[in-house]
């Protein structure tokens, strides 16, 4: 009973973080930008939301503080894969270990390791609040609930949307988009843009509202784990959700185990995740279904001249 | 001509330099001593190399002497090693590292610079220059855990561990062992977390625990997180590395602290004063040699039950008490040690079993 009520409770913790990085990367990798950067993003949210929360005090500051800071930081990312066209799978990596040393030399030097803040008040869903087992789903932040709206928004923004539409035009096929006079590098550019203040919000959130404090590298492989989920997902913003509840469930229940002595080897329990995911894309290629959900021209630079 | 007797002398002395140095049994500095240090992380991590960097505060005060140091070396040889040969070029002959993974690059390191002595934190490795350091964490974490037994309403403690390592188990079970003492039915639900600075994974399994009924957290990873997460629950805690009571003043009970000054202060006047021998088998350092000690009490602790904290420190301190001192057997039944014996050290580093009390995974 404790065990359900305390587990089904946390789940939100870990889902929303994964959840949003995972829609930030689809937003991106629609254009046909391939996005390995988020981890390396998701720290510079986590480290500017302490840094703008310690300073001003307010939280909603520290989030749009966050977004911003990741978007500025993938400008660069934008110049290396969209101007010079550098490879995009080593453009990402680079991104992760700039960042990494970036945000833990600004935290560092500004002394914002283990500043305890306050975080956001839980807010309880009445009447759902009060439901037996999974009332405690409906007491969390206001960032929470948010997270299906952002979804909604957002799927409704790239599959209803004429700017939704160009933008996945030109992660299928750029020529053609070029052709029709949508410009293509200016379409990755708000997709990288966007998608790095969506990965920014979700290292924020692991900071500010989840963790309430920040060490160096304190994201620990999240971000790494929302690009599996994005192909785990085939680029469905909807399947990403439930592929971050899903992780969301698998996270929260680790401690619960252990927490109530149940003998399971932790060793198995650490490695759940990763197994399931490993079989979720094993199955989804050996199904031969949706494999042409992935951006045709995904992680190809553009290049007007060349026709192919 | 000249120039080969000049070099035929320079042999000469040379092979005279290291007769002497063979002849002497253990090492003498060259010069005056310098001392240099690598921390693993920034200087204000709020736990394991602030511990270090407050500890050569006062070693440059006791010793009168300037301590260099570099911060966030990174576990790796290409990192580790040109900033102890830049060290060391500057003139250092003492350099002091504060990381395990520092172990391999420090023992060929030491094998190159035969003058030069290492010392190193956690480390495993030792020569005729170099000694590796710990602290016997299960002696301050067994006061830790009487102060937790002492503040526990419901008897139910929960702990918050990194991996199951031979030196996380000693804490487990020594936390485990001084709990009873205090409250004989106290029970420690352990947590591994897998990581030793996932904040995230510790705030969630503090709250676990606390759900499951847990209401004193103790601790044996890197970040305050379980105190905090211990205060917002309105329940206690105890903290390790450092006071943890400068994070959650109204939870932190006890917390179990580093003072390597203690310890380096004596090993080096040992260095300074010449001829130094460091232990074969490296320093794992009681309370009395000065790795650990206790930040001790917070609040829910009586004075009658602090003074039974106190006592057992002094115990500690003058080698009466040994926290695995037999008659003693693990939860399956099987003597670890008896009567009248103690645990060795090797076994120790091994311990991979848990006293009664103690409820986990493994």
């Amino acid at each position: 009973m404790d065990l359900i009520t305390s587990w089904i409770g946390n789940i939100p913790e870990f889902a929303v973080p994964f959840a949003l990085a995972a829609l930030g990367l689809i937003i991106t990798e629609k254009s046909g930008v391939l996005a390995l950067g988020a981890e390396g993003l998701m720290l510079v949210g986590a480290v500017a939301g302490i840094g703008a929360y310690l300073t001003f005090e307010q939280n909603a500051i520290a989030l749009i503080m966050a977004m911003m800071a990741a978007s500025v930081v993938s400008l660069l990312f934008a110049l290396m894969v969209l101007v010079m066209r550098i490879n995009q799978v080593i453009s990402g990596l680079v991104l992760v270990f700039f960042c990494q040393g970036l945000s833990t030399l600004v935290g560092t030097l500004m002394g914002w390791t283990n500043q305890p803040v306050p975080g956001l008040h839980a807010i309880a869903l009445w009447p759902l609040s009060e439901l037996p087992y999974v009332g405690r789903f409906f007491v969390q932040n206001i960032v929470v609930y948010l997270t299906p709206v952002i979804f909604l928004v957002t799927v409704w923004a790239l599959y209803r949307s004429t700017p939704g539409l160009r933008l996945r035009a030109v992660g299928e096929n750029p020529q053609a988009s070029d052709a029709a006079g949508i410009p293509v590098l200016g379409y990755r550019l708000a997709a990288i843009v966007v998608g790095a203040a969506l990965i920014g919000l979700a290292g924020a959130f692991i900071s500010v509202l989840s963790t309430k404090l920040w060490i160096a590298n304190m994201t620990g492989g999240r971000g790494w784990i929302a690009v599996a989920l994005v192909i785990f997902a085939r680029w469905s913003p909807w399947k990403a959700l439930a592929g971050a509840v899903l992780f969301g469930c698998i996270e929260a229940l680790i401690p619960q185990l252990a927490a109530s002595g149940i003998k399971l080897s932790q060793y198995f329990v650490f490695m759940a995740p990763y197994a399931i995911t490993l079989g979720v894309m094993i199955w989804v290629a050996a199904s031969k279904r949706d494999t042409s959900s992935q951006p045709a021209d995904l992680g190809t630079p553009f290049i007007r001249e060349e026709r192919t | 001509m000249r120039n080969l007797v000049l070099s035929a002398c320079l042999a000469l002395a040379s092979f005279f330099g290291l007769a002497n140095t063979a002849a002497a049994e253990g090492l003498t500095l060259d010069g005056p001593p310098k001392v240099a240090m690598l921390y693993i992380s920034p200087t204000n991590d709020g736990g394991w190399t602030q511990a270090f960097d407050e500890a050569r505060q006062r070693l440059e005060d006791e010793l009168d002497i300037r301590i260099r140091y570099v911060e966030s070396v990174p576990e790796s040889a290409s990192a580790i090693r040109p900033a102890v040969e830049r060290f060391i070029q500057r003139g250092a002959n003492i350099i002091i590292g504060t990381a395990f993974g520092y172990s391999d690059t420090f023992k060929s390191l030491s094998e190159e610079y035969p003058d030069v002595a290492f010392l190193n934190g956690s480390g495993t490795t030792n020569g005729p220059n170099l000694l590796s350091f710990y602290g016997r964490t299960y002696e301050s974490q067994y006061l830790c855990g009487m102060a937790a037994g002492a503040a526990s309403e419901t008897g139910k403690l929960g702990f918050v561990a990194a991996n199951p390592f031979g030196q996380v188990n000693w804490t487990i079970n020594a936390y485990a062992m001084g709990a009873r003492e205090m409250n004989p039915d106290a029970t420690v639900t352990v947590v591994y977390t897998g990581a030793w600075n996932d904040p995230t994974k510790e705030r969630s399994a503090t709250q676990a625990l606390i759900d499951q009924g847990a209401d004193v957290i103790g601790q044996h990873v890197d970040t305050p997180t379980p105190q905090l997460v211990a205060q917002e629950n309105g329940v206690y805690g105890t903290g390790h590395h450092r006071d943890f009571r400068e994070f959650a003043p109204e939870a932190t009970v006890c917390s179990s602290v580093w003072v390597w000054d203690r310890f380096l202060k004596a090993e080096l006047e040992k260095i300074i004063a010449g001829n130094w021998v460091p232990r074969e088998n490296g320093a794992l350092l009681s309370m009395e040699e000065g790795g650990t000690d206790i930040a001790c009490c917070g609040p829910n602790i009586s004075e009658d039950e602090e003074a039974r904290i106190m006592a057992a420190r002094e115990k500690l301190m003058n080698g009466e008490l040994d926290v695995y001192a037999g008659p003693l057997s693990d939860q399956d039944g099987n003597v670890r040690a008896a009567a009248g014996e103690s645990i060795p050290d090797g076994e120790l580093w091994q311990m991979d079993w848990f006293v009664d009390g103690v409820i986990t995974q493994q």
